[in-house]
């Protein structure tokens, strides 16, 4: 109770989300507006507007967009701009302008350039790219560029495998240059697996590598992963803090996913982590109560704990999602969050939020809500939240 | 007699208490009110298309040839209620499910009768026990209609489907994303590329991992708290715990370059803005003295990139250059193929040194 955080008590919460869609099924034009208003939060923007759409003009064209407006500085940007040229059969795609690429195992590119994909009937394929990587308000450097590209194969029709290449430089630098390999297999249909692992050859070494396997029995899906990271690969061989070194942390740990009643969920996990010799076990269970046969409706508790790394600390969540009429849906999230090793900054950081979406009128949606925390940095803080949206089509 | 009535009594009590949960719980025997197809159709001997009529001829763009109250009432001459029959008799969910796929299927009963030739039973397999499950499956689909050779062959579900992007809805039979999805999709999105767009535009992936503005979904969706996303609830009050836990997450999609100062600066956890330093006593020591920075650097050095990038580099020049006095921070065994004196960041703290 020491202060109270409420930067802007009366800012306009304000949201508003315009869909406007095609109503045929020939031509599923899209078009969103999304703006969505906080009284506070320390990244976000006071208001945001987001601008999305689709066009799937013909058989072998299609395009979609996706910019957002208005932060705390007014500033704006895009996220995708992106037209699709593709065989009717998709031997053959190019895709043009701002997209994201994710080129087999390599990490995603947030890229401004060209995406060339051929199949063969043989089931291999070819994917090439090249650009320039996005910045925040179009803020490029000179020779800032990326390109790269995969060769995959399909063995038979449960089995890909792939061999990817990324250059990417930052002012003619060399910030990437990794070599990957990607696998994925489902040779039954209660059984599948896949794998990958990227490998930097800047300063040689593994930079990201995992394996997952998955099966399904009824009711139940357990999973066994593995995966190995290493920031240091991670970050642009142009930073100083690339030439630290390599410290990777392994992660071994399962999942499983039990329908224990029609209605009812469980996700236990638990992981082994080993962070510079640092080891310890993370472990979570989740439970999650349908509360109509869509699960329209549901309750969810969560439990964590993080035993591993230097912060350790314990958790629970509870959320609800009840429509309490046809129109009118209330919802509400808490948490708690108990580190083991306070250091000033609390012994018990909770977090609570409480929503409202509301219908008023068919294309209409109003949602508001109040979030309240005691966080490190602030005793309590509270914080608005609303969004008035319109929507127009099937959806 | 007393203690029978209490017993009794405990009895019904955990009765309820069972009736309770499993209604709670979704648990009912099956077919609790499906509609009687199998008395109407073995014992009563009504032909489908008696009551789902004009149902032969039905393409994808015809209504969805349910029968309403007037259609019933011509065979059940005195109803005994006097409200609409599908109040109380078949499953709305069914009758939901049937006007989804006329949504969002490209499926003609006219174009399949002429190969089954009115025997309907053939995909409604749930006709012949009365079972809710009247809607056939894709499962059902599949038995017929290679959808592995469909998909193999155009990288695309458009042959069955209208739209699936603009469908939204989660699959339920097949690819359905169960367990810890929001960690395993990218292990198993590395070797599907196609089949993740079938579904899923570029703007999906742009909004999490875009560089613009990442973690969309969560600011805009805050009114729905069961949807899965890494930022949900508190997470600004635990971010720290989360980075220093799993080393290199969070560059997955936030900029080494300045965002974690960025956002530290407009809330006064910064030296710069004269606010308290990120960093614990004992961060950084001189001979003798606690120096907890170098093991954390070494453990997870993206951290140190996100706030000192760029001219904060320095700071760490200052000492770590060759012949400084803090040493050599390269780990054991730590090679490049970049030149010491020439190529940066090296030449930082090796240019002039032998």
């Amino acid at each position: 109770m020491r202060r109270v955080v409420l930067r802007r008590a009366l800012a306009p919460a304000l949201a508003m989300l315009w869909a406007v869609e095609g109503v045929a099924a020939a031509d599923p034009y899209r078009l969103r507006v999304d703006s969505v208003g906080y009284t506070q939060s320390p990244q976000s923007p006071v208001g945001l507007i987001v601008l999305q759409g689709d066009d799937k003009a013909s058989p072998w064209v299609d395009a979609e967009a996706l910019a957002w407006a208005g932060n705390t500085n007014g500033n704006a940007d895009v996220l995708t701009a992106l037209v699709r040229l593709h065989d009717p059969r998709n031997y053959g795609e190019l895709r043009l302008g701002r997209q994201i690429l994710a080129v087999g195992s390599m990490r995603p590119v947030h890229l401004d350039g060209a995406d060339a994909r051929l199949r063969a009937p043989t089931g291999t394929s070819i994917e090439a790219f090249g650009g320039v990587p996005v910045q925040p308000q179009f803020g490029y450097k000179p020779w800032d560029w990326a390109t790269g590209g995969r060769l995959g194969q399909s063995v038979g029709r449960f089995t890909t495998v792939g061999l990817s290449y990324l250059q990417q430089r930052s002012d003619g630098r060399l910030a990437y240059e990794d070599a990957g390999f990607d696998f994925a297999s489902a040779p039954v249909p209660w059984f599948d697996l896949a794998a990958h692992g990227a490998y930097d050859l800047i300063d040689p070494g593994l930079a990201e590598a995992g394996v997952s396997v998955a099966g399904r029995f009824g009711d139940v899906r357990p999973e066994v992963y593995a995966t190995q990271r290493s920031p240091s690969r991670l970050i642009p061989a142009t930073s100083l803090f690339s030439a630290l070194g390599d410290t990777p942390a392994q992660v071994v740990g399962t999942a499983v996913k039990w329908r224990m009643f029609p209605r009812l969920d469980v996700l236990p996990t638990l992981a082994a982590r080993d962070t510079a010799g640092d080891v310890g076990l993370d472990g979570t269970l989740k439970v999650t109560l349908r509360l109509d046969d869509r699960g329209d409706g549901a309750l969810s508790i969560e439990g964590r704990r993080q035993g591993s790394g230097p912060d350790l600390w314990s958790g629970v969540r509870a959320a609800a999602r009840v429509p309490l009429s046809a129109r009118v849906r209330w919802s509400t999230e808490l948490e708690l969050v108990a580190p083991d090793d306070p250091r000033g900054r609390g012994s018990l950081w909770p977090w609570g939020l409480v929503a409202l979406r509301w219908i008023p009128v068919e294309h209409w949606e109003v949602a508001g809500a109040v979030e309240a925390a005691s966080t490190p940095t602030a005793n309590r803080e509270v914080n608005a939240l609303a969004r008035l949206s319109w929507a127009w089509g099937a959806r | 007699m007393g203690g029978a009535m209490k017993r009794l009594t405990l009895l019904l009590l955990l009765s309820l208490l069972l009736v309770a949960c499993a209604q709670i719980l979704g648990i009912r025997p099956h077919d609790s009110k499906p509609f009687p197809h199998h008395i109407h159709v073995a014992k009563g001997g009504v032909t489908c298309t008696q009551c789902h009529v004009g149902i032969m001829n039905a393409t994808d763009a015809d209504p969805n040839h349910l029968p309403d109250t007037a259609k019933c009432v011509s065979c059940h001459a005195k109803p005994h209620d006097a409200r609409d029959c599908k109040e109380c008799h078949g499953l709305e969910y069914v009758r939901e499910g049937v006007q989804s796929d006329l949504d969002h299927l490209k499926f003609s009963h006219a174009t399949h009768d002429k190969r089954l030739k009115g025997n309907c039973a053939y995909c409604h397999r749930g006709v012949t026990d009365d079972s809710d499950h009247v809607r056939p499956p894709m499962a059902i689909c599949l038995s017929c209609h290679e959808h592995q050779d469909d998909f193999a062959e155009a990288r695309t579900c458009d042959r069955c489907h209208k739209d699936l992007r603009g469908e939204e809805v989660r699959p339920e039979s097949h690819l359905a994303h169960d367990g810890d999805w929001l960690r395993e999709h990218g292990n198993r999105a590395f070797s599907s590329k196609e089949l993740c767009s079938t579904c899923h535009a570029d703007k999906f992936c742009a909004s999490c991992h875009g560089r613009t503005v990442p973690a969309l979904p969560e600011r805009m969706a805050f009114d729905d708290p069961l949807r899965a996303g890494v930022h949900r609830a508190g997470f600004e009050s635990r971010h720290s715990l989360e980075a220093r836990t799993q080393p290199g997450l969070c560059t997955t999609c936030h900029n080494t370059g300045g965002f974690c100062e960025k956002c530290h600066a407009r809330n006064g956890v910064d030296v710069g803005s004269g606010g308290p330093s990120p960093h614990p006593q004992g961060w950084l020591g001189t001979r003798g003295e606690r120096n907890d920075h170098g093991a954390a650097a070494w453990r997870d050095p993206s951290v140190c990139a996100s706030c000192h990038t760029g001219a904060g580099e320095q700071l760490c020049v200052s000492c770590h250059r060759v012949g400084g006095t803090g040493g050599n921070p390269h780990r054991p065994g730590w090679t490049s193929k970049l030149r010491p004196t020439i190529d940066q960041p090296c030449r930082s703290c090796h240019e002039g040194a032998p």
